[in-house]
């Protein structure tokens, strides 16, 4: 890689994002430093999902810079070209709130088939799948379609699917926000470890105990704007806007 | 003309009548796709004038259509109209099929959600790739059931190639109740179509069976 050495695994500078003339996102700057995890809170509407799916160029940012290890994806509101861009994709992994497997392809081939169309072998595929499979306490399901599984189990494959790609960076949208209360433990547990491993990740969700126990950083957005951010013990007990306490209020009982 | 001598007549014509079938299913499957993807384009123009032309083709009669392509080559440009008939029927049959497999095609394609491209665009598949593995593979299991609709259809329209006296089966068929002012003819007729239909309705059965792996 030529980027820089010190260089964060992934920041953005002033990111502007408008949906039909309304404002979503304005001015988000953030960087994420290679093995930290940075936790994104706020409330409904806020511009997290934007923002997410911004970095991973699903959405179209108005203007500002997008930058994976120091290289410019977009610079001043102008993309790269497109063969470039597909590079970058895959320097991330980006899990979904509902998942999002392949419903006719069984769990094995969910997870082997995208690195093997970027040219690795089916066999050393299947290997890193089976692998993958039994650090997410799958072992066994391979077989499986999506829908024989419960939604604990598909967030946990589709955790390995984007695993498998080896990313860089791996961004998670509310992964346990379509989930039943008692599943959110095995997937909260999953990243966890992920966490512990060092991986690098960006994470969305309202799980504020997980948040506070695992994060290096908080972001607080509200409104389309990041409100505060700061270590997690800071941004949570020790809040200094007024909108950030109003927030975590809710959640206090 | 004893009853086993008509029928054999008839038999006669049910090559015909297959050659109908499989010729028009090996044109306006792929057809249909194509026309699919034009009716689906960003591009209004393309996606306003296919429209039309699936308009057209699904709301005037096959029958028609037959007649126009069959026939119209000789008024419009002095064609001689060509000596094998099965060429302006099966053109005619295969773009009036396209049609109405394109709708269904595209009510297929626009009933898988929008989730599925973005977890395959994140995984770095091209488009292609997307749409041959991931989009085209459920929208064949979703289908299906309005597919064997279309092709139980045909069976029973091929016999609209008597309004170009095509000599398939039914053509034949009427030409005996007619020098004979005969309605058993006709009765064979049925009986074949339902054969004919069965066998369809195993086979396709058997397909959507296949494609009901996963839920
Ligand atoms: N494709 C779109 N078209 C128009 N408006 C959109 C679109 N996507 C999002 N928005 C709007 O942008 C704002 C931010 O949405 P976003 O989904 O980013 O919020 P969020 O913080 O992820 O909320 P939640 O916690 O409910 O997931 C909302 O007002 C939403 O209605
Ligand atoms: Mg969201």
């Amino acid at each position: 890689m030529n980027g820089n050495k010190n260089a964060p695994i992934f920041a953005l500078n002033n990111i502007r994002k408008s949906f039909a003339d309304v404002p979503v996102l304005e001015d988000i700057s953030l960087s994420v430093e290679q093995g930290n995890v940075v936790s994104i809170i706020g409330p409904s509407g806020s511009g997290k999902s934007t923002l997410l799916r911004c970095g991973t160029f699903l959405e179209t940012a108005d203007g500002g810079d997008i930058l994976y290890d120091g290289e410019y994806a977009m610079k001043d509101g102008v993309y790269v070209d497109k063969a470039a861009l597909r590079k970058f994709r895959s320097r991330f992994g980006l899990v979904f709130q509902n998942f999002k497997l392949f419903p006719h392809y069984s769990v094995l081939k969910n997870i082997a088939e995208p690195p093997m169309l970027q040219g690795v072998s089916r066999e050393e595929a299947e290997d890193r799948a089976m692998g993958l499979l039994r650090k997410m306490g799958l072992e066994g399901r391979e077989k499986a379609y999506p829908s024989q599984l419960s939604g604990g189990q598909q967030q946990r494959v589709a955790i390995a699917r984007a695993l498998a790609m080896n990313p860089e960076i791996l961004f998670f949208d509310e992964p346990t926000s379509a989930l039943d209360p008692e599943l959110t433990g095995e997937v909260l547990k999953v990243i966890r470890q992920l966490a512990d491993e060092h991986m690098t990740m960006v994470v969305v969700t309202h799980e504020m105990p997980f948040a506070k126990a695992v994060s290096n950083r908080v972001i607080f957005m509200a409104g389309g704007v990041i409100v505060e951010q700061g270590d997690p013990i800071s941004v949570f007990e020790n809040p200094q806007e007024e909108r950030t306490r109003q927030f975590l209020r809710v959640f206090e009982h | 003309m004893s009853f086993i001598a008509m029928v054999l007549k008839m038999s006669e014509g049910l090559g015909r009548t297959c050659a109908i079938f499989f010729l028009t299913l090996l044109f306006s499957l792929p057809l249909g796709m194509c026309i699919a993807l034009l009716r689906m384009s960003k591009n209004r123009v393309i996606a306003g004038v296919t429209r039309f032309v699936i308009s057209v083709l699904r709301g005037t009669p096959l029958m028609l259509q037959l007649l126009a392509v069959t026939y119209g080559p000789y008024y419009l440009f002095g064609f001689n109209v060509s000596r094998n008939k099965l060429i302006p029927v099966v053109i005619a049959f295969a773009i009036n099929y396209a049609a109405y497999f394109a709708e269904i095609y595209r009510g297929g394609i626009e009933s898988i959600s929008k989730g599925q491209y973005e977890a395959a665009e994140v995984l770095g598949y091209t488009r292609l790739q997307t749409f041959m593995r991931i989009i085209l593979p459920q929208v064949m299991k979703r289908i299906m059931p309005s597919v064997t609709n279309e092709v139980v259809t045909l069976v029973k329209d091929t016999s609209m190639a008597f309004t170009v006296s095509y000599q398939e089966m039914f053509t034949i068929g009427k030409q005996i109740a007619n020098s004979q002012t005969s309605f058993l003819p006709f009765v064979v007729a049925g009986v074949f179509y339902f054969v004919f239909n069965a066998i369809v309705d195993y086979v396709m059965g058997r397909i959507e069976k296949r494609l009901d792996y996963y839920d």
